[in-house]
């Protein structure tokens, strides 16, 4: 009942000023601000760090299209328009690393929001505390360990001297041989995808868990006068209940689309499943920053940054036509 | 502390006026006379107590805080360090150093800070206040100079021989076998390719669980993979490329490559071929060479001593290993080489080195022959003994502690020596440069095993199962010429790099059929590259060394 209507407050004050905190409803004017002056004051500090710390950096990317060479100044740098950014995108390893982020960004974010929103539907549904939380301690406990260690841990279970993963599928009768898991590229997406879900799976479902605690019981009872069974509620009362989270997450996780990792995929990945397993930073890292090209490098981050501010903006469009929380 | 103030204030005029000369390119061929004067007299005043940061483009462990050789250097010399090892990937280190310009004092060579100017240059440095090295690097003075500016940026560690050359161990490329294996097939001598593996698939008939072959190509230890065709073809260790007539090409597209990873292919249909050798990172092969499991492998000694090393504390000396220089047909040995001068590996003194003077000093005096027979023999009655005809020898249990890394760590200074100016062959007084090239020393040292073996083979050290090298070629080795950063020469070999770590493994575990098919394709996308951009630099890079490197 009352979203509809602060919706369309929102909106109308948001013609005005584009700052609206939609929880109180009131528009950023002078007179607030003045009011509000130690919340200002307070907010200081961090609008200089963002500052320093986020935009003038930005300065940093007039590199891609100098043929940058760090030891020399400023007016020293050899200015080339747009080649980094014609060699990237006639590079063939560029295209194909290209496709592998956002492949194996994608499955990280179907699979790690899947699991996760399944993950917490399952522990709200436990009954017994102690139960609850030990589940919950050891499935959130893998996000601590550096990548380097679990892709050590991967890599030592998918062996085939005597990882745990071959055993387990010879004693079950699925496979005849071990498999080489890390030498083919076709299981490569699938192992990262994996990991992922193993690392992250209880970090993903803590902010789950918190929507759902948010929910408000009476309209599980109200649910459970009207008939519905503990599959019903579930599907009525607590889903849509944390759409609005999901929503924002989805937008924000869409920003993040070309960032597929890493350190995972330089860890496991080899001479074999390189073409699978390549994702743009490591190409940045090859072909930038080691050859000392660091132009070359900036113009792929300058890339990537792109291709981001769109899709959030893309995504955050769609939400809004489809009536849900944004978040610009 | 009004000293310390004076002897700043000079030494600090001193850098700048070495500065000055040297960015107005003052020649400094012809004025080597004026530096002979300088005595180690005029070292001796610089005894307060100074501590250069160094760093060591290697890993390593951090001598113990009572290491004997640094405190005798400290008492000597008032000099102390601060070191740093690499730890993880050197180019991402390099990386950030130069994007930071955050440089210790001391750093071990590298082309890339070369690129990036982090180091001063040393002639006139060396001209003026060091006259051991003067001396030392006199007879390669023009080769220890940068090819692009003609400075010297850094102070080579090896290659610099006087006296004989003597090297009873041999670290170079070959084709290894186990010498147990060696020992129950009657000590065979393998020439040619279907020999060596003939010898591999008849041990591992008879003991399964052994690893018949082994390879390795991880990260930038590609070479165990990359590097056989150019040996087997007859040619010294150049890298990518083999050199005819001073002109270079590359091999990889080649048929002597083709050769030889066809027969990879068939000895891995075989079974032969560990099958997780191309999957394995650099600590996984170690650990497999140091289980004593593996039978044979093509690789360089110094990559894979680390296992070795393993192998013989573990007493199992039955596991280590022989190379042998195996031969296409009608090829002529040259898998063993005359060290070449390291060009761009030793130390450097960075932009940022406070100064750079005493470090000179410091480095002049470390390469005086006491020293050096202490950094490299150790102390006197402690580590060595002397002979009544003055030879060095070392007495059993002084051998038996110089083997172990714990008393390494406390009285030796292994890894910052190896980047440090060295004396190679002989010393004035004959003595081999350190214990491991004393000829008797070295067969004393063996174990009785290792005596054995050598005495059926009717040869008294490892590096005499190959030929003695022949004269180095001016240029050599090709691997050294400096591609500029981001030149399409430097793509070229980075792309061709990736397509040998890609495709190599892929034609080797394809079914005997389909090789013919990867194998065309891996050729048709070598041919996509700007090769010839990659060959036009090591030609022009071989062309300036003939000019430049000619000793008059």
């Amino acid at each position: 009942m009352s979203d509809a209507v602060l919706d369309k407050q929102v909106k109308k004050q948001k013609t005005r000023n584009r700052r609206v905190d939609p929880e109180i409803g009131v528009s950023l004017s002078w007179k607030t601000l003045k009011i509000q002056k130690q919340l200002v004051l307070m907010s200081v500090p961090i609008a200089i760090y963002l500052l320093i710390f986020n935009y003038v950096p930005i300065w940093g990317w007039l590199m891609a299209f100098q043929n940058y060479r760090p030891a020399l100044s400023f007016g020293q740098q050899e200015w080339v328009g747009l080649q980094q950014f014609r060699f990237l995108f006639a590079d063939e390893t560029f295209l194909m690393v290209l496709r592998n982020t956002v492949a194996m960004s994608f499955i990280n974010l179907v699979l790690g929001t899947v699991t996760a929103i399944g993950l917490a539907l399952l522990l709200n549904e436990i009954k017994v505390k102690f139960f609850k939380r030990i589940v919950q301690s050891i499935s959130y406990l893998p996000h601590f360990l550096s990548w380097v260690i679990a892709a050590g841990i991967v890599a030592t279970s998918l062996s085939i001297d005597d990882g745990i993963v071959n055993i387990v599928l010879m004693k079950l009768h699925i496979i005849q041989e071990p498999i080489m898991w890390l030498s083919e590229g076709k299981y490569f997406w699938g192992i990262v995808g994996a990991s992922n879900v193993w690392k992250e799976v209880g970090w993903g479902t803590i902010i789950y868990l918190a929507a759902i605690t948010s929910i408000d019981p009476s309209l599980y009872e109200a649910a459970s006068i009207d008939g519905a069974k503990r599959f019903q509620k579930m599907r009525y009362v607590t889903l849509p209940g944390i759409k609005a989270t999901f929503v924002i997450l989805l937008i924000m996780n869409i920003g993040h689309i070309l960032d597929a990792g890493f350190e995972l995929q330089y860890l496991l990945g080899n001479g074999l499943t390189v073409d699978w397993s390549q994702t743009i930073d490591i190409f940045v890292l090859k072909y930038g920053i080691s050859m000392g090209n660091y132009s070359l490098a900036t113009a792929a981050g300058i890339f990537k940054t792109i291709v981001s501010v769109v899709l959030v903006f893309i995504a955050n469009y769609i939400a809004k036509r489809l009536g849900e929380e944004r978040l610009i | 502390m009004h000293k310390t103030a004076k002897r700043s204030a000079r030494a600090a005029a001193a850098g700048v006026l070495a500065l000055t000369l040297a960015l107005t390119g003052c020649s400094s061929n012809s004025n080597s006379s004026k530096g002979g004067s300088a005595s180690p007299a005029a070292n001796g005043d610089d005894k307060a107590p100074a501590t250069f940061s160094v760093f060591m483009a290697g890993p390593g462990q951090q001598p113990t805080a009572d290491n004997k050789i640094l405190k005798l250097i400290k008492e000597e010399t008032g000099v102390s360090f601060n070191m740093e090892f690499l730890v993880g990937d050197l180019q991402q280190k390099l990386g950030v150093m130069i994007a930071s310009g955050d440089y210790p004092d001391i750093m071990s060579g590298d082309d890339k800070l070369i690129n990036a100017k982090a180091y001063i240059p040393l002639e006139d440095l060396i001209e003026k206040y060091a006259p051991n090295l003067k001396k030392h690097y006199a007879d390669v003075w023009n080769q220890i100079k940068d090819e692009s500016d003609g400075h010297i940026y850094v102070l080579p560690a090896y290659g610099v021989y006087q006296g004989k050359i003597t090297e009873p161990t041999y670290q170079g490329p070959g084709f290894w076998l186990q010498k147990a294996v060696l020992e129950e097939m009657g000590y065979p001598t393998p020439k040619t390719l279907d020999e060596y593996f003939d010898i591999i698939a008849k041990y591992k008939e008879k003991h399964p669980d052994m690893i018949g072959f082994e390879s390795l190509n991880f990260d930038w230890r590609v070479f165990p993979l990359q590097n056989a065709p150019e040996h087997l073809a007859g040619h010294p260790n150049d890298g990518a490329v083999i050199v005819d007539n001073n002109k270079a090409q590359i091999f990889a597209d080649k048929d002597i490559s083709k050769t030889y990873y066809k027969k990879l292919n068939e000895i891995n249909a075989q079974g032969l071929m560990d099958k997780e050798a191309f999957v394995q990172n650099y600590d996984q092969y170690l650990a497999k060479i140091a289980s004593g499991k593996v039978i044979g492998m093509f690789d360089q000694h110094w990559n894979f001593q680390d296992g070795e090393t393993s192998l013989i504390s573990q007493g199992k000396i039955e596991n280590t290993y022989i190379g042998f220089p195996l031969l296409y047909d009608g090829a002529e040995e040259w898998y063993r080489d005359r060290g070449a001068v390291g060009t761009n590996r030793g130390f450097g003194i960075s932009i940022k080195a406070k100064d750079p003077v005493r470090i000179i000093k410091f480095l002049d005096q470390m390469i005086t022959e006491d020293w050096q027979k202490t950094l490299q023999w150790g102390v006197k009655g402690e580590d060595y003994e002397v002979n009544e005809d003055g030879s060095f020898y070392r007495t059993p249990e002084q051998r038996a502690n110089a083997d172990q890394t714990s008393w390494q760590l406390a009285n030796k200074i292994t890894t910052m020596q190896g980047s440090m100016p060295k004396i190679q062959g002989t010393y004035s007084d004959g003595n081999s440069d350190s214990p491991g090239t004393q000829p008797q020393e070295f067969f004393d040292s063996l174990k009785p095993y290792d005596q054995k073996i050598l005495k059926a083979y009717n040869k008294k050290s490892w590096s005499e199962f190959f030929k003695e090298p022949k004269e180095n070629n001016i240029y050599f080795p090709a691997y050294s010429i400096v591609l500029k950063d981001g030149s399409a020469a430097q793509l070229a070999q980075s792309k061709l790099n990736d397509l040998q770590v890609k495709f190599l493994p892929k034609a080797i575990m394809a079914s005997p059929d389909e090789f013919e098919e990867v194998w065309t394709d891996y050729v048709n996308q070598i041919h996509k590259l700007d090769i010839k951009a990659y060959e036009d630099r090591i030609n022009e890079g071989i062309q300036q060394r003939i000019e430049k490197w000619s000793v008059k």
